[in-house]
C-alpha cells in the first residue's frame, strides 16, 4: 500500500507540475463551460415560450436538472473521451521511452503496485476534473432558485450527487483503458491514438445496436460505455451499471498488469 | 558463499544469442570490472542481474535469493544504475531522490538521513532543489548513482557509470566506488580500460557473450607477460582477447 501511495504521489506531482495537465483542466473547463451557456440560453427560450403560449403545465415540466444539467453530464462524457487519454497516455509510455521503467522495475516494488499507483493518480486527476464542474450547479442554485416557482431549490441534488457518481465511473473506466493502451508502447502518440480509438468504439457501439438485433444487438448495447451513464445523470444508480464499470476498470488494470509483468517473463 | 553466483546464464532474442552459458560467482566486498566491447552482452547481463529482463536460460542468485523466482528480496539488496540515468526530467532532484528511497522501503526519519548522505557523498547538494532537466548532464548521470546508493544495498550494479562526466568528475566517481569497497560488493561495467585500473582488483572480460577472461588485474597482466614473452599492456591484452 505504501509503495502504491509512494508511485500515485510521484505521478500527482508530475501531473501538477508540468504544463500538459492544466491545458487539459483548462480546455475541459472551457469546453463545458460552452455547453453550460448553450443549454442555459436553451432552457431561457424554452421558459419563456413556455410563458407565452403553455402556461403553467408547462412550465411545470422544465427544470434545471433535466433541461440543462443532463445534457450537460451527458455531454462531459464526450470531453472526457477527448480529454482523459490526454492525461493517460504519459503514464507508462513515457516511463519505457525514457527508460526510467528499469528504475521502478528493478525497485522492491510489485509490478502490480506500480499499475495502481499510477492509476491512483489518475483517479485523483479525474476527481479534480469533475469537481471544476462543480461551478456550475453552484451556479444554478445560487441564481435558479430566485426564478423557479418553489424557490428553494433549482436543483434535484440528488440527481446531480448520483450524476457526479457516474461520471466519476465512466472516467475511471476511461483511465483504466488509457492506462492499458499506455502501457503497450512507447510512444505517447501510439497511446492517445489507441485509448481514442478503443473508447470510440466502446461509445459508438450503442448505436450500431440499433441495426443489430437480437442477442448481438443486446450485447452491444450493454457494451456501450456512455449508455451506462444515463440512469446515473437520470438520479438512478443501478447495480448493472456500477458493475458494468467496476468490470470496464478490472479488465484495464488486469491487463495493464499483466502486460508489466510480462516484461520479467520475456 | 558469494554474493553474487551466475551459473550457465543465457539470454536469446529471436536470432541472436546475446549472452551464451556464462558462469561467475562475486565475494563479498570484492569489486569486479566487466569490461567488453560495445555490444559483447554487458548490459544485457546486468539487467538480468537486477531482474529488470529474464533469462533464457541459467540461474542468478544474489545473496543467496534467486532472481526469478524471489525478485523483491533480490530488488531489496540491489543498488542499479542503468546505462541511462534512469531520472525524472520533471521532478526536482530532492522529489526524485525521496521518491526513489521511498520505493525502496524507507520511510520517515530514515528517509531523510539516507537522502542526505547519498546527496554529501556524491556531491549534489548545490543542484538539490532544482529540477532535472535543468542540470547538466554530468549532475544527471550522479543523481543516477545517488538513487543506486540509496538504502545502502549490499550489492551495486553499475552499468558504465562514468559516462557524461568530465575528467574531473570522474576522478571522483572512480574513487567513490573505490570507497565503496568492504561494506558493498560492486560489479561495474565498462568499455573504458583506465577506469578497471583504476577501481578494480578483478576483470571479467566479455566478448560476443563469452567470458574470455575472468582474474584480478596483476595475474591477467602476468600472464599474458609470460605467453608473449614481453610486457602486454591491458590494451594489449583486451584486443587480443576481443579479437573477432
Amino acid at each position: 500500500m505504501r509503495n502504491i501511495l509512494a508511485i500515485a504521489g510521484k505521478e500527482a506531482r508530475i501531473y501538477l507540475t508540468t504544463s500538459t495537465s492544466y491545458v487539459v483542466f483548462a480546455c475541459f473547463v472551457l469546453s463545458t463551460a460552452y455547453f453550460f451557456q448553450l443549454f442555459v440560453g436553451q432552457f431561457q427560450m424554452s421558459s419563456l415560450q413556455a410563458m407565452q403560449y403553455g402556461g403553467g403545465a408547462m412550465l411545470e415540466q422544465l427544470n434545471l436538472t433535466d433541461q440543462v444539467m443532463y445534457p450537460l453530464f451527458m455531454n462531459v462524457a464526450v470531453v472526457f473521451l477527448f480529454m482523459l487519454p490526454m492525461l493517460t497516455m504519459r503514464l507508462i509510455a513515457e516511463e519505457r521511452r525514457t527508460k526510467t521503467l528499469e528504475l521502478l522495475m528493478t525497485s522492491p516494488v510489485r509490478p502490480l503496485e506500480i499499475v495502481l499507483g499510477k492509476y491512483l493518480a489518475a483517479l485523483l486527476m479525474v476527481a479534480l476534473m469533475l469537481a471544476l464542474t462543480l461551478f456550475f450547479p453552484l451556479l444554478l442554485q445560487i441564481f435558479g432558485a430566485t426564478t423557479m416557482t418553489d424557490g428553494m431549490h433549482a436543483l434535484d441534488w440528488n440527481t446531480i450527487a448520483t450524476s457526479y457518481l457516474g461520471m466519476f465511473l465512466l472516467g475511471a473506466s476511461f483511465v483504466s483503458i488509457g492506462l492499458l493502451t499506455s502501457s503497450v508502447t512507447d510512444s505517447q502518440i501510439v497511446a492517445v491514438m489507441l485509448a481514442f480509438f478503443v473508447l470510440l468504439m466502446f461509445f459508438v457501439m450503442g448505436s450500431s445496436s440499433a441495426t443489430q438485433k437480437g442477442m448481438l444487438g443486446d450485447i452491444l448495447t450493454y457494451l456501450s460505455i456512455a449508455d451506462h451513464l444515463e440512469s446515473f445523470v437520470r438520479g438512478v444508480v443501478k447495480s448493472v451499471d456500477v458493475v458494468y464499470y467496476l468490470s470496464v476498470i478490472f479488465v484495464g488494470l488486469f491487463l495493464t498488469y499483466r502486460v508489466i509483468d510480462a516484461q520479467r517473463w520475456r | 558463499m558469494a554474493v553474487i553466483d551466475v551459473e550457465n546464464l543465457t539470454k536469446r532474442y529471436q536470432d541472436l544469442t546475446a549472452i551464451d552459458h556464462i558462469s561467475f560467482q562475486v565475494e563479498k566486498g570484492e569489486i569486479v570490472g566487466f569490461l567488453g566491447p560495445n555490444g559483447a552482452g554487458k548490459s544485457t547481463t546486468m539487467k538480468i542481474l537486477t531482474g529488470f529482463m529474464p533469462a533464457s536460460d541459467g540461474v542468478v542468485r544474489i545473496a543467496g535469493y534467486n532472481v526469478f523466482e524471489n525478485p523483491i528480496e533480490v530488488k531489496r539488496r540491489i543498488g542499479y544504475l542503468p546505462e541511462v540515468p534512469p531520472v525524472y526530467p520533471d521532478l526536482t532532484v530532492s522529489e526524485y531522490l525521496m521518491f526513489v528511497a521511498r520505493l525502496k522501503g524507507l520511510r520517515g526519519k530514515a528517509l531523510h538521513s539516507d537522502v542526505e548522505r547519498v546527496v554529501n557523498r556524491v556531491g549534489l547538494t548545490s543542484v538539490f532543489e532544482r529540477l532535472i532537466r535543468n542540470i547538466s548532464k554530468g549532475f544527471q548521470q550522479r543523481v543516477g548513482l545517488a538513487q543506486a546508493l540509496l538504502g545502502n544495498p549490499e550489492v551495486l550494479i553499475l552499468d558504465e557509470p562514468t559516462v557524461g562526466l568530465d575528467p574531473r568528475q570522474i576522478r571522483e566517481v572512480r574513487s567513490l566506488i573505490k570507497d565503496l569497497a568492504g561494506d558493498h560488493t560492486v560489479i561495474l561495467s565498462t568499455h573504458i580500460l583506465q577506469e578497471v585500473v583504476a577501481t578494480c582488483e578483478r576483470v571479467i572480460i566479455i566478448n560476443r557473450g563469452h567470458i574470455v577472461a575472468d582474474s584480478p588485474l596483476k595475474d591477467l597482466v602476468e600472464q599474458h607477460q609470460t605467453q608473449s614473452a614481453r610486457a602486454m599492456s591491458l590494451e594489449e591484452i583486451f584486443l587480443s582477447l576481443t579479437e573477432a
